[in-house]
């Protein structure tokens, strides 16, 4: 489903929002190799990491959209290499366990309509 | 909402049925009658032929009528089988012109619910060159997609024949970087520099993130847990890339204790900021083709890890 959906529906608050495109399957860590082993590319990415090296790890995994949930802060330095390599950024003041809830139950209520 | 996510997909068939004209798809051969045909006659041959109606023409092959299954059915029904069409015939005929689009031809057929549309020279001529039924429209639809899917197949061939040649360039000029340890800032510089290096050679996305993994979770391991070291990527003549990671120290007391998915000797400042949970050693054996470390408390640390670039030999 579109990610500009899925971030009017969560109310992600758009920290940078480069580009929307598809979302098919999402992933939640906080574990960098955790993720680097597990995520699938072009997922969105459910984390309370806000540092330069969840930028890293998406770049690697062409992770296109991160999520940083707890209403964690994010230094200007990460928003600033997010634009330069293009990585949208988002944040909420919900626990990563309720935003993956309602990303599934949108994505699953979209296959359905399949 | 379903209409809506067929169309989506259909993007390259919906293009060609405009690309298409119906001068490509349809079939010359025309069977057809003149006026002086009887119903019984058109019977035989539709039977013969296995076909559903036939167009009539006059003698400078201009369309005059139709006859159809129904249309001798009707004939059956009220006793003037055995008659000539001619007196009873007086249907429109609905015919498509050879120079419109195969999409046309289809809304005709749909909207005259009609099995086959008899094909005119030009749109104001009556003159018949051909005719056209959905099954031609398939055909010709799949004579196309499959062309189109040989050119990119040979797109694809062109594109491993040119990183065929890269890659014999950039055997002799390997990758060099520096890790400084307990650096995090520059943490994922060697992955994503490799990468990008990577990339330009053509190889499939599936490898190229193989090796940025190693190179991510190697770099780490530098940055983490040793004095700092160095790291090299190169290609060898095999197509295989290789990663070393060297570091100057402390060295792994155990290796095989190390490979364990889990065991770690981070501190907790490491660990809260997402690394150090036990699993960098374990992602490299995994996602590498091959792994070789050599491990001492005096010198440091030595990994090697091969993974093969999934280009095929050269045929020459």
């Amino acid at each position: 489903m579109k990610l500009s959906k899925i971030v009017n529906k969560c109310q992600l608050e758009k920290i940078v929002f480069c580009t929307d495109c598809e979302i098919e399957n999402g992933y939640c860590g906080d574990l960098m190799s955790d993720v680097m082993a597990h995520a699938e590319a072009e997922c969105i990415w459910i984390t309370i990491q806000a540092h330069k090296n969840s930028i890293a790890v998406a770049l690697i995994k062409d992770i296109k959209s991160i999520v940083f949930t707890n209403n964690v802060t994010v230094e200007k330095e990460v928003i600033k290499k997010a634009k330069e390599e293009k990585v949208n950024l988002f944040r909420t003041n919900k626990d990563s366990f309720t935003v993956c809830g309602e990303i599934y139950c949108l994505m699953e209520a979209e296959t359905a309509k399949d | 909402m379903e209409s809506y996510y067929s169309r989506e997909k259909l993007t390259l068939v919906n293009e060609l049925i405009y690309e298409i004209k119906v001068k490509q798809a349809m079939s010359k051969n025309v069977i057809f009658f003149n006026e002086n045909a009887t119903f019984r006659e058109i019977q035989l041959k539709l039977k013969e032929k296995k076909i559903s109606g036939v167009p009539i023409l006059d003698n400078k092959k201009n369309i005059v009528g139709i006859v159809s299954i129904d249309d001798i059915i009707t004939a059956f029904d009220k006793g003037y089988v055995d008659n000539k069409i001619t007196d009873y015939r007086s249907r429109d005929v609905i015919t498509v012109p050879q120079n419109f689009s195969v999409v046309s031809a289809i809304n005709r057929l749909e909207k005259f619910k009609v099995g086959r549309l008899p094909v005119t020279e030009s749109s104001n001529s009556k003159k018949i060159v051909g005719i056209i039924t959905l099954s031609d429209i398939l055909n010709r639809l799949l004579v196309v997609v499959q062309s189109i899917a040989e050119k990119v197949e040979d797109k694809e061939i062109k594109n491993t024949q040119i990183s065929h040649d890269l890659i014999k360039h950039i055997v002799k000029k390997p990758l060099r970087f520096e890790v400084k340890g307990d650096d995090f800032n520059n943490a994922g510089r060697v992955a994503s520099i490799t990468k990008k290096y990577f990339q330009n050679l053509g190889i499939s996305k599936d490898i190229i993130r193989r090796i940025a993994i190693v190179c991510y979770e190697a770099e780490m391991n530098i940055c983490l847990h040793s004095l700092g070291g160095s790291m090299a990527i190169e290609v060898n003549d095999d197509n295989n890339a290789i990663i070393y990671a060297y570091d100057k120290g402390p060295g792994i007391p155990d290796v095989n204790l190390a490979l364990k998915p889990g065991f770690t000797t981070a501190s907790e400042k490491i660990r809260a900021l997402g690394f150090g949970a036990g699993m960098g050693l374990p992602n490299i054996k995994r996602y590498a083709d091959k792994l070789e470390i050599k491990s001492s408390l005096r010198t440091g640390t030595e990994l090697k890890a091969i993974i093969n670039l999934g280009v095929k030999n050269e045929i020459k």
